[in-house]
């Protein structure tokens, strides 16, 4: 389309949107100016202030950031993994059988979307201690591997597969578990890797529930770490804090980055916007 | 033997009886159209024998199996559907072969069905296609390949035409008679359009809420309906029903007017312009459609319709006189619209 609407409405929805990018940008950029560049330039601006990576040599060497790294990458895969079998499994059930209590199971589930996690913080420690998983990495990931919003979307997305296919397959003698495999999967592409982005940026950042059912190293994850390492009696390092910062950013943002085109078009077939 | 049997059949979704008592054969080889308005039941008597809904009373037998409880997959059956159900994220080929894969059938003879049907349907070139990049007529020929692959000899259709524009439908349809006349298939087809309904079939079943209204050839069922709604759902423009009894007097032809309480049958294309006799009318509007015009009529409160060859030289508002012949008028028991057979003996 080549026209360009005019009017103080467009001026305004402009500016607004100009100046919402610019205000949530602003940390990131203060975050890279300070992570690139010696202590003392960290709040003052000088065009030409000398570049450096010493910054993230010394957070790397300060704190164990490769072991914080790898932890929440087998955390997030982890989840991952476990919410693609359990709600598709789940949602699979919900869109295309009928058995006794479905609608009440349904709307159990549903509730458990109003519920904020933090909430449950107690009573999953609890669960957790009682299980004998304390400080380790499925601890963090099990209490969301069930994931509500996961089945609600899958099995939203599935209802939406014509009936057709399922019959055509159905008539070819291709079994329940196949069907599940050979049609809906393949054609819900799009929401799996909407919903995976969603999971994977929302454990990556997540923080209270690993900071309070982990205590050491080895199970920690990057956000914890980092809070840790920055934390006030350790004395603050602004450039040290913002290099660490970008360092547990820069993964995201990069998958971001290069898979923006595929993020943006799966949201839109997904429908979540 | 692939013939296929329903006896009794009924189904019922609830309180709500959609088929009730359905009896009828299609016999090896034959092209058997269910034909009918919408929600008539038609497309669920073919699910019925699909094996994709049970029936709530009385058997489907399909050669000499009784398969009322079967899956679909056990009644060696293919199907075709209306939105040609074809897996979007899967190419020609795969699509085709989706069902002898499901199957286990060998590779090898996979790859030669697949050979046959393609070049069979033309769709060689397309094979690494997407079914988002063909054209309606290309994705119904995959969907024809699927049926064709499976090699089984009962194949069901269910309104397969009807996503199509009207030329292409016409040629579709002849390509799925003569493929069914070489594969010797066993066909039920589903459709909705008396013209492709009268074209391809061997057999026709007409269908009106829930159960069989007239089951013979196309001949038969434009010849002789059955019934007032026969009459007026098979042939276009469709039959003039009309009450006699008040046209006595109006020069309507004696031999119509044979007892009272009926209703007379006349097909537009067998009504003629009379000079000096016949039922006087006055015209309400004229259709001009190329070949032939349609000439709506009025006589009393009763609309008459006929057909007239090429363009015609008759205006709105003219009054003429119509006349027939005695062996072209259906008559039907006004009060349960069942056809009189053998009025004064000589007819037909």
């Amino acid at each position: 389309m080549d026209f360009k609407e005019t009017g103080i409405g467009t001026i305004i929805e402009t500016l607004g949107a100009w100046m919402l990018g610019v205000l949530w940008l602003l940390p990131v950029v203060f975050a890279f100016w300070s992570a690139f560049h010696p202590a003392e330039f960290s709040t003052r601006f000088e065009l030409f202030a000398p570049l450096t990576l010493d910054n993230f040599v010394r957070a790397w060497s300060y704190a164990p950031f490769p072991r914080y790294l790898l932890n929440t990458f087998i955390l997030v895969t982890l989840i991952l993994a476990a919410q693609f079998v359990l709600c598709t499994l789940a949602a699979y059930g919900f869109a295309r059988f009928e058995f006794f209590g479905k609608n009440v199971v349904f709307a159990l589930v549903l509730l458990q979307l109003m519920i904020m996690p933090e909430v449950l913080l107690v009573e999953n420690y609890r669960t957790i201690s009682n299980l004998g998983l304390l400080d380790t990495i499925p601890a963090i990931g099990l209490p969301y591997m069930a994931s509500a919003f996961g089945i609600f979307l899958l099995r939203q997305n599935f209802k939406t597969i014509p009936r057709e296919l399922v019959e055509a397959a159905q008539v070819e003698g291709v079994s329940a578990v196949g069907i599940l495999w050979k049609v809906y999967v393949p054609l819900s592409r799009s929401t799996y890797i909407a919903y995976g982005l969603v999971s994977v940026s929302y454990h990556w950042n997540n923080f209270l529930w690993p900071l309070v059912v982990t205590s050491s190293v080895n199970s920690r994850p990057l956000t914890v770490g980092l809070a840790i390492f920055g934390a006030p009696e350790s004395g603050v390092d602004w450039s040290i804090i913002t290099a660490a910062t970008v360092m547990t950013m820069a993964p995201l943002l990069v998958a971001f980055i290069l898979f923006q085109r595929q993020f943006v078009q799966s949201f839109m077939h997904s429908g979540i916007k | 033997m692939s013939k296929i049997i329903l006896n009794n059949v009924c189904k019922s979704w609830g309180k709500i009886e959609v088929l009730s008592n359905i009896n009828f054969e299609c016999k090896n080889g034959e092209l058997l159209v269910l034909l009918g308005p919408s929600g008539c039941g038609k497309s669920t008597t073919l699910r019925l024998i699909a094996g994709l809904e049970t029936p709530t009373s009385g058997t489907v037998v399909i050669g000499d199996t009784d398969v009322s409880n079967l899956p679909p997959v056990k009644r060696n059956i293919s199907m075709v559907f209306q939105n040609y159900a074809l897996f979007p994220h899967l190419n020609v080929e795969e699509n085709i072969i989706f069902g002898l894969k499901a199957r286990k059938v060998p590779k090898k003879e996979q790859q030669k069905r697949l050979k046959d049907a393609a070049a069979l349907l033309g769709l060689t070139e397309f094979m690494d296609r997407k079914p988002a990049q063909l054209s309606g007529g290309q994705r119904q020929r995959i969907a024809l390949g699927r049926a064709i692959v499976a090699q089984v000899s009962v194949c069901l259709m269910d309104e397969p035409l009807s996503n199509l524009d009207a030329k292409l439908r016409q040629e579709m349809r002849q390509e799925i008679r003569s493929l069914q006349q070489r594969l010797k298939m066993t066909m039920i087809y589903v459709t909705h359009d008396q013209v492709e309904a009268m074209t391809i079939a061997d057999k026709i079943i007409l269908m009106k809420d829930g159960g069989i209204e007239q089951h013979g050839t196309p001949e038969d069922l434009y010849n002789r309906p059955a019934t007032v709604f026969t009459g007026n759902f098979i042939g276009n423009p469709p039959m003039n029903i009309l009450v006699p009894d008040d046209l006595i007097g109006e020069g309507c032809p004696s031999y119509s007017i044979p007892e009272a309480g009926c209703s007379l049958g006349i097909r537009p294309e067998n009504i003629e312009i009379s000079g000096d006799t016949g039922l006087e009318v006055s015209v309400l509007a004229i259709e001009y459609l190329g070949a032939d015009s349609l000439i709506v009529c009025k006589a009393k409160e009763q609309s008459i319709t006929l057909t007239v060859t090429g363009k015609t030289n008759i205006i709105v508002g003219d009054r003429l006189r119509l006349n027939w012949q005695q062996e072209h008028i259906h008559l039907f028991n006004s009060e349960n619209g069942l056809r009189i057979e053998d009025l004064d003996g000589d007819k037909t």
